[in-house]
């Protein structure tokens, strides 16, 4: 008789799972050094048009710093978005979803894997884009409280990533106009999230109610950590920020365990798992 | 316990609902109570033309879409209560499959989706290279997968599901897209992947007849979503071989003539074709012996005998005799190009 | 030839319009083609009141505001130009078949940015009236310069059709990027064509790029003839309009002869390279 191969179960089947999913990402689409150029140059150049708007209008160094920093933040939500909420849609265009589904791993494993790797994709861009940004416009940072600044940044990502892992399952559902609500979810939320002004400005309850995303009261907090005259245009103290930024967290990614096994079930209903509807 | 079968349905349907904007909801049935049993090591084959639910049969089976009526076991396990049961012990490729990552070699996606089976990377590496030099893809290991052909791509895809080692494999339609060389490469490897263990148990669909009479220890054909026969493909030929059929050309033949041949006791069908000035005919006779009588019979009428063949039966014609139509005229039927 | 080419163009942007519009309910579609110009707009709005706590009458507001609204085509062409390549390529598998058939690539391009920009003029149109109607924008239908609106205009869309047909042959080449490509070289062009700010407070160095572009002086060219007072560009504002409209012909010329030698090298080389068909599932 030949040996079978040995399969690894439980917690190392999940843990297989995800470093296998995030691979993809993490080092696959990292190939192209001209994609990265494209995908870090572009942005840097988009940035550059409201920093000068504030230049032009007399707007402080603070405010241009608020830009880039609100720029390189806005890839992370754009990976959220298009390469999470939206990636079962384009798994199962192009055929993968039913391999994921009928293999033993998880699918939260796999969403997982896709956020890990995501958010090394996104760091390097975003990462690029602090660097360049502030050496071009000659930002700089008073950063008041380091292991504060590392807090806000794992929570923020945790939050915004469990986001994306919820919405992942709701899209199972979605046919073509997943595309367009992805498209929709760009613009109008940096817009409400104050990627580019201080979330100050808007009335308070439109604040409020954006801080539901995580990328708001996130880039809240980081701005009023690294920029010195930035506490007086805080929304909240960054403490309350990071306190919101783990409860979302926790509550994103409890809902997210949720949907995904009822989405799961449901797309298994209604044969949803294997249309390519273009 | 080690389960006897490695599939079983029983009563199986599955009913899709469509939702249309001007003549509102219709249902399609794909499948309507099927009753099937795979046993362990064996190669089973689903035929039929598209559109007869081979497909649909594989995705509930597969764990990807729940039936409607009746149920699904898969090594034992219910498809719909215990699908996280089935997962590990199955796995299924489809042809023409884009599966993968573009940018990913050939071995970088191969061991990712070992991976998702909890399989070693140095074990998933090892099966790799040598599923690859089987499949004489050995020398692409390192090749991205956007730069295969369509063929090679389908070779991938194929490794894909016999490198995690399934109790039971679902191949829907494998071969498709595939070269001749490359065909029989693929069916040459599944033979040998069976009889290496006993354990093994594949279920494939086609509608390539041949592939099917080749390689598979039985055969169920489905049309309409309905199973019209299950047996080895030997058994099925014999059932209608219960007619011998035999292809005549002669001279032209007139309605007297054939009128004539009609007659002949033991004559259960006759076809009749012209073309160049020939007839050709198709005679299913009750036994061999008619045949001489046959022959008498266009003598007296004047009917020359230019050629006599006896047809072997294929799957093809017991699917014509089961269905009344042959394959690629049910295909067009269903092919909504084609009013 | 014509009349390939009016099929080409009628067909495609019948294609784009069913690829743009039929996802969903009309309603639904209206909101989607306005919110992102809209926000877009928002930001810039924001970005000014934060600065200069709400003054909305000032020229400046007015100069960055019509800059603002009339670049939402920008993008719509780019995008929907080199879109025609990418998705008919990478989603669609359609490019080949496109290819193949006796239609003119160019026009089939063009046909696919006409659907979109068709799509997007409700949102320029609202923009317009909401600036009108909520933050003082000085534009009163009586003091519009008719002929020097629709000329630019219509010049204009030359401009972009050249541009959008310069990016989606790129596109050709650059399978792995072309997602973001026309996206990128419309926010390039936001940067360099004085849409929301002078060409004046970009550093010395890089205004020359802004100057060679016919985007600046098509946008110009609209501040003056919709506003009651166009702010402009000081170096502009020396340049009467039919000198204006002059430097912005020539401008569009000299571009279109640079985009019709750009198809030429991406279309030849593409097919070189084995691109027309390249999936590559990403």
């Amino acid at each position: 008789m030949i040996p079978r191969i040995h399969k690894d179960t439980g917690w190392r089947l999940f843990v297989r799972t995800v470093m296998g999913r995030a691979y993809s990402r993490a080092v696959g689409y990292q190939r192209q050094l001209s994609r990265l150029a494209i995908e870090v140059g572009l942005p840097l150049v988009a940035l550059m048009a409201y920093i000068f708007v504030y230049r032009a209008i007399g707007g402080s160094q603070d405010l241009i710093g608020y830009v880039i920093l609100g720029g390189a933040m806005s890839w992370f939500w754009v990976n959220v978005i298009w390469s999470m909420a939206s990636q079962f849609f384009w798994e199962r265009q192009i055929g993968n979803l039913a391999l994921y589904i009928i293999a033993p791993g998880s699918m939260m494993a796999i969403l997982l894997g896709m956020a890990l790797g995501g958010m090394v994709l996104a760091a390097v861009r975003a990462g690029l884009i602090i660097v360049l940004g502030s050496l071009l416009f000659h930002i700089s940072y008073a950063v008041s409280s380091v292991p504060l600044l590392i807090l806000v940044f794992f929570l923020t990502m945790a939050a915004l990533y469990a986001m994306g892992m919820m919405s992942a399952s709701l899209f199972l559902l979605f046919g073509r106009e997943a595309r367009y609500f992805i498209d929709v979810a760009q613009e109008p939320v940096y817009l409400i999230s104050g990627t580019y002004f201080p979330l100050r400005s808007l009335n308070a309850w439109i604040a409020g109610v954006a801080s539901l995303i995580p990328l708001t009261l996130g880039l809240d907090a980081l701005r009023q950590i690294v920029f010195a005259r930035s506490a007086a245009l805080g929304f909240l103290s960054p403490k309350i920020e990071s306190a919101i930024l783990l409860g979302l967290a926790l509550i994103f990614l409890a809902a997210a365990r949720r949907s995904l096994g009822y989405m799961e079930r449901l797309a298994v209903a209604e044969g949803k798992l294997t249309e390519h509807r273009a | 316990m080690t389960p006897q079968l490695a599939v079983e349905t029983e009563h199986l349907g599955r009913v899709y609902r469509t939702r249309e904007k001007k003549n509102g909801p219709k249902t399609l049935l794909a499948l309507d109570d099927v009753n099937l049993e795979v046993a362990r090591g064996e190669l089973f084959g689903l035929l039929g033309p598209n559109g007869a639910g081979k497909t649909t049969l594989i995705k509930i089976l597969t764990t990807l879409l729940s039936p409607t009526s009746g149920t699904a076991r898969v090594a034992g396990f219910d498809v719909s209560r215990e699908a996280q049961k089935v997962r590990p012990l199955i796995n299924m490729v489809s042809g023409g499959e884009s599966s993968g990552y573009g940018m990913l070699t050939v071995r970088e996606n191969l061991w990712m989706f070992a991976q998702f089976y909890g399989i070693s990377s140095r074990e998933a590496n090892h099966r790799i290279g040598e599923l690859l030099d089987e499949l004489h893809m050995a020398d692409r290991i390192q090749t991205k997968s956007y730069q295969l052909s369509t063929g090679l791509r389908q070779k991938m895809n194929i490794i894909r599901g016999f490198l995690t080692d399934p109790d039971v494999l679902f191949l829907d339609e494998p071969t498709l897209g595939l070269d001749v060389g490359a065909s029989r490469d693929v069916r040459a490897f599944i033979r040998r992947w069976m009889k290496s263990d006993e354990r093994r148990s594949l279920l494939l669909t086609t509608h390539y007849m041949m592939e099917a009479d080749e390689l598979c220890d039985r055969v169920a054909i489905i049309n309409d979503g309905r199973v019209l026969a299950c047996d080895t493909p030997a058994n099925l030929k014999q059932q209608f071989r219960g007619e011998v059929i035999y292809r005549l050309e002669t001279t032209p033949v007139d309605g007297v003539g054939a009128g004539a041949i009609r007659s002949v006791p033991g004559v259960r069908r006759v076809t009749h074709q012209e073309a160049d000035g020939r007839s050709t005919l198709e005679l299913a006779l009750m036994e061999e012996p008619v045949i001489a009588r046959v022959i008498a019979a266009m003598e007296a009428s004047g009917i020359g005998l230019l050629s006599l063949k006896k047809q072997e039966l294929t799957l093809e014609d017991v699917f014509v005799r089961l269905v009344g139509k042959s394959m690629e005229e049910m295909e067009l039927v269903h092919d909504p190009a084609n009013p | 030839m014509l009349r390939t080419y009016w099929s080409s163009l009628r067909t495609a942007t019948w294609l784009g319009w069913q690829v743009e519009a039929n996802w969903t309910k009309p309603i639904l579609f209206a909101l989607y083609t306005v919110a992102r110009p809209l926000a877009l707009t928002g930001i810039l709005v924001m970005l000014y009141a934060t600065v200069t706590r709400g003054d909305f009458s000032s020229p400046m507001f007015a100069y960055m505001y019509v800059g603002n609204a009339f670049y939402t085509y920008v993008g719509a062409i780019m995008t929907g130009m080199s879109f025609a390549v990418i998705d008919d390529r990478e989603r669609y598998h359609t490019l080949r078949s496109v290819y193949v058939a006796p239609v003119d690539i160019r026009w089939y391009m063009a046909g696919r940015g006409t659907a979109r920009f068709l799509t997007d003029s409700a949102a320029v149109v609202i923009m317009l009236l909401i600036g009108i109607a909520f933050l003082h924008l000085p534009v009163h239908f009586t003091t519009i310069h008719w002929p020097l609106l629709l000329a630019t205009f219509a010049i204009g869309l030359a401009a972009l059709a050249m541009l959008g047909l310069m990016v989606s042959s790129l596109a050709l080449l650059l399978p792995d990027s072309a997602w973001s490509f026309g996206e990128g070289v419309a926010a390039a062009l936001y940067l360099f064509s004085g849409a929301i700010f002078p060409i004046q407070v970009l550093p010395r160095v890089l205004r020359p790029v802004g100057f060679a572009i016919p985007l600046t002086y098509w946008l110009e060219l609209l501040r003056r003839s919709l506003l009651v007072s166009a702010p402009g560009s000081p170096t502009l504002t020396t340049l009467g309009n039919l000198k204006l409209l002059g430097i912005f012909v020539v401008l569009t010329a000299v571009l279109s002869a640079a985009a019709l030698g750009t198809f030429r090298w991406c279309d030849r080389a593409a097919r070189e390279r084995g691109m027309i068909d390249r999936i590559t599932n990403h």
